[in-house]
């Protein structure tokens, strides 16, 4: 995919301006506070339509303003071998998004079209965003490990965003009746909802863990130079200790009847449990994703034992599955966003990122950088925007 | 407020009535006579003065009971289960029912704090239970919904105990539809339930 128009108006500190964005890319240069991630956060407002950063709609409408609208021209740079005119195959489009903070109305136009559904016109622009916070993936609770797969799954597999989506609705509802103390029949009416909408989320988590495992380690023992680490689905679901896994010893392979008869089984299991604690206690909302570091004495837990640059490790590993993961599901060249990326990697880890980024994920790439001299990729090549109080200079 | 604001506000409360099409009725009725006015009021007076729910079905009746319920003509095995009176006149509007209906006033939704003691289920399970009843097919026609199915499930779990086949709306293929065109859960449900010709 290639951004080849970016147009706003209200969004942040940015200044109302129409961008022709080069079909190579751009490297934003500026000091701090001055608008560069703003710029990053509008067009990744375009893929998912909210905030990377976990802010609320209103908070992104300019100050003083009651409202903000982005539009996007998507073009392709050329499809992959292979797939020239494959279904939903490429052709120019506009996505926009507008939010009223007055009304709380927010309206996603594909072309034109209204969207009805978010889940309609998510995933258009097909990026994969880097930022210095994506460490977080590795150091914050499986809050954000479940939100990581969610989102990805969700622009990348169309059936997985339906199943979640009914996931929470069941789970949401059957909470509340717990909540409420209603009478184990009327919190089992939710159960048969809850087992196969979730059924379908943690497998399709675990299956995408598992086909993508060996180029996790892959891509961790090059970008660190030394050492292997791994990943893996964990699930009450799938059995403790392999999450579909690639090194299950002797295991059954999952089948979505199979983790449907187990959550069935567990919910039967709990159903005291879960009426003292007036919550749901099994399900996919509770799964995690584990990442270990081979030590000779056997992995250490990454989250509890891992240093900064192994954990920053990992979350670019993290990244650079989701840009293939873009590739495979719709046979086109992500555009790489980044976000000041070499702000806190040493050296020799930075160089071989680099030159990992660069075989990986050959497209458009847009990135930041608080001065000239840490624009370290594709230096050469990229055009130069400056950007000033949240005005961008493209000469 | 002016009476013209007063009764344009009312009409714009109503279901899919907007502030336009509100205007437009009350210029319309601005424009008839006083007898006409007139019919319209008492009518829409008659409403709530005469129309009350049917002690045994749940639908809206001007008797203690129902046109269907007391119709001799009516399957007495058969009830349809549907959540609101609209949902039986859809089903009346096919021709292809003949049993009876019972409303249940919603569908499960906790979190609007509707619970079973909120619906209408403890007179349902009287109809079944009733000495001479003879009910051998209870139809779930609940929506598709999440809430819809939880719904349905309760019911089941009720309803079979005492007896009755206990069947649900199948879901599938829309008529006239193109195959292309339908997504995929949908299709998955048309073949799970598919039929032998």
């Amino acid at each position: 995919m290639r951004l080849s128009r970016l147009s706003l108006m209200g969004f942040r500190n940015l200044e109302d301006q129409a961008l022709e964005v080069p079909p190579v890319g751009v490297a934003i240069v500026g000091p701090n506070a001055q608008g560069k991630t703003n710029l990053l956060e509008a067009i990744h407002y375009l893929e998912t339509f909210r905030s990377f950063r976990s802010v609320r709609d209103e908070q992104l409408v300019r100050i003083g303003w009651t409202y903000f609208r982005i539009e996007g021209g998507i073009g392709e740079s050329r499809p992959l071998r292979g797939t020239e005119g494959t279904p939903g195959g490429f052709r120019a489009r506009v996505v926009a998004a507008a939010y009223d903070a007055q009304t709380r109305e927010k309206r996603i136009t594909l072309d034109g079209e209204v969207a009805a559904r978010i889940g309609d016109a998510i995933g258009a622009v097909g990026s994969v965003l880097f930022t210095p916070d994506d460490v977080r993936l590795v150091s914050e609770g499986p809050a954000e490990r479940r939100r990581y797969l969610d989102v990805l799954l969700s622009l990348n597999e169309p059936a997985y965003l339906k199943a979640l989506q009914r996931f929470r609705q069941a789970l949401a509802r059957r909470n509340a009746a717990l909540r409420r103390g209603e009478g184990a029949g009327s919190v089992a009416a939710w159960d048969e909802g809850l087992v196969r909408a979730g059924a379908e989320v943690s497998l399709g988590r675990a299956q995408w863990i598992e086909r993508h495992g060996q180029r996790f380690s892959d891509y961790y023992q090059e970008a660190s130079g030394l050492g292997m680490a791994r990943m893996r689905y964990e699930s009450s679901l799938l059995g403790v200790g392999n999450g579909g896994g690639s090194h299950g010893h002797g295991s059954q392979p999952h089948t979505l009847e199979s983790v449907e008869d187990a959550y069935g089984a567990a919910l039967e299991r709990s159903r005291e449990m879960e009426r003292r604690l007036r919550s749901t206690l099994i399900g996919p909302h509770r799964d995690e994703v584990r990442f270990s570091i081979d030590a000779p004495e056997g992995g250490r837990d990454a989250r509890e034992f891992g240093s900064g640059g192994e954990r920053r490790t990992i979350a670019l590993a993290l990244r650079l599955l989701e840009a293939d993961t873009v590739r495979e599901q719709r046979g086109r060249e992500p555009i790489l966003l980044l976000d000041d990326l070499f702000a806190e990697l040493d050296e020799d880890r930075s160089r071989r990122v680099l030159s990992l980024l660069d075989r990986l994920v050959p497209g458009q790439v847009i990135l930041t950088a608080p001065k000239e001299s840490d624009v370290r990729f594709r230096r050469r090549l990229l055009p130069r925007w400056r950007i000033r109080g949240g005005a961008v200079t493209t000469s | 407020m002016s009476v013209i604001d007063e009764v344009t506000r009312e009409f714009g409360r109503l279901p899919g009535i907007g502030p336009r099409t509100a205007t437009r009725l009350v210029y319309y009725l601005l424009k008839g006579t006083r007898a006409e006015a007139r019919r319209l009021a008492e009518a829409i007076l008659a409403l709530s003065d005469k129309v009350r729910p049917c002690q045994e079905c749940g639908d809206f009746s001007e008797a203690d009971r129902c046109l269907i319920c007391t119709d001799p003509g009516r399957d007495r095995s058969i009830i349809c289960v549907v959540e609101g009176a609209f949902d039986a006149r859809s089903i009346e509007r096919t021709g292809r029912f003949r049993g009876r209906y019972h409303v249940l006033g919603g569908r499960l939704s906790p979190l609007d704090g509707v619970g079973p003691e909120e619906l209408r289920i403890t007179p349902l399970l009287g109809r079944i239970r009733a000495p001479g009843a003879a009910v051998v097919e209870v139809i779930l026609a609940t929506t598709p919904s999440v809430e819809g199915e939880a719904t349905a499930g309760y019911l089941e779990g009720m309803i079979r105990p005492l007896g009755p086949k206990v069947t649900r709306l199948a879901r599938g293929l829309p008529v006239g539809s193109d195959l292309e065109y339908v997504d995929g859960s949908t299709l998955a449900e048309a073949l799970s339930g598919r039929r032998e010709m």
